[in-house]
């Protein structure tokens, strides 16, 4: 009788193996994979690509009299019902612009602060008895940080709509502006909206 | 009888030519909003479009320009027409080369949505990502 049970539940446990969805990587470069009602980062990629082509094509970013703009990220307000962290969409753009040749962006100021913290370590490790330790060429002096000129800001924000009966609507905005951080004009501005419909169970959050 | 005919065909004609007269091809009217004509009414409709879906018919791609814009960046403009009725969608991603004809890496070669209505002339545009960019592939694939 023992045989016998340990044999069923042998079998029981093959068979559950045997149904288990297999994990498998996303080929991210050609994903043929269906949408979901959540924001995915293929969501992420189309706005991001039309934000830069957009940015790129209107000639903002030229700079009168040659050279490169400095340019930070401001705020970008997640203003969706999920937990994003605002770089899935930034981190293209800024990356993207710095190929371009046409901007460079800083780390020392940003809507999130410091884009790298060292920059200010640094300056407290001069400032500090610790910094007696280091060769004094080699720690920046003050007044070497480059202001921005620009400032990259946004809003991405979400409405959920009741379709029909059975269905949902999802729709996503992606907004970004590029001001100038001297004279407070805005020189560039973009919508994008992603739509999405689908059942009522799906969880948009 | 002869005069009866006569006037009959004098409205047929006027009619046509009435309709021809003012046709502007900056404006389409679209079928079921524009007037029902001897080629396009309720009778033929569902012949033309059970015709078309058996041939087959789709996007054609009519014309590809580039054109470098004032910040250096390499622009391709696609003019197309959709010869189905139904509104096609598609997906669409626009690689781009450098002089060596090798592809420029870029977060912006992705697969991005196209759509056509039927019957109606559609355009895309696309802008290089660096200025080195001297030419472009583009490749679409079917709405999943």
């Amino acid at each position: 009788m023992k045989t016998r049970t340990i044999e069923i539940i042998a079998l029981i446990s093959i068979l559950l193996t045997g149904c288990a969805q297999k994990t498998v990587n996303i080929d991210v470069v050609n994903d043929e994979g269906k949408a979901v009602m959540a924001l995915d980062y293929r969501d992420f990629d189309q706005a991001a690509s039309g934000m830069i082509q957009s940015m790129l094509g209107s000639g903002a970013l030229k700079k009168p009299g040659g050279g490169r703009y400095v340019v930070t990220t401001g705020r970008i307000v997640n203003d969706t019902m999920q937990r994003i962290d605002t770089d899935q969409l930034m981190a293209k753009v800024e990356e993207e612009l710095m190929n371009s040749g046409q901007v460079v962006m800083t780390s020392a100021v940003g809507g999130k602060g410091a884009g790298d913290k060292m920059i200010y370590e640094v300056r407290d490790i001069r400032d500090s008895a610790v910094g007696d330790e280091f060769k004094k060429d080699t720690i920046p002096a003050k007044r070497q940080l480059i202001a921005p000129e620009l400032s990259i800001s946004g809003k991405i924000f979400q409405r959920n709509i009741r379709y029909d009966k059975n269905r949902q609507q999802v729709e996503y905005y992606f907004q970004l502006k590029i001001t100038d951080l001297t004279t407070g004009l805005r020189f560039w501005q973009k919508e994008t909206i992603i739509g999405k419909r689908g059942s009522n169970k799906s969880v948009s959050w | 009888m002869k005069t009866i005919t006569n006037i009959l065909l004098f409205v047929i004609v006027a009619a046509v030519a009435g309709c021809n007269g003012q046709r502007d091809s900056r404006i389409h009217l679209r079928e079921e909003v524009g007037s029902d004509t001897l080629g396009n009414n309720i009778v033929t409709r569902p012949v033309t479009h059970a015709f078309s879906v058996l041939i087959g018919e789709g996007i054609e791609v009519t014309q590809a320009v580039t054109k470098r814009n004032d910040a250096g960046f390499l622009e391709l403009y696609v003019n197309g027409y959709n010869r189905s009725y139904k509104t096609k969608r598609f997906r669409y991603r626009v690689e781009w080369l450098d002089e060596n004809g090798l592809l420029i890496q870029s977060k912006t070669s992705v697969w991005l949505p196209g759509s056509a209505m039927g019957q109606s002339p559609f355009s895309l545009k696309a802008v290089a990502p660096v200025p080195k960019a001297v030419n472009f592939r583009m490749d679409t694939r079917k709405w999943e």
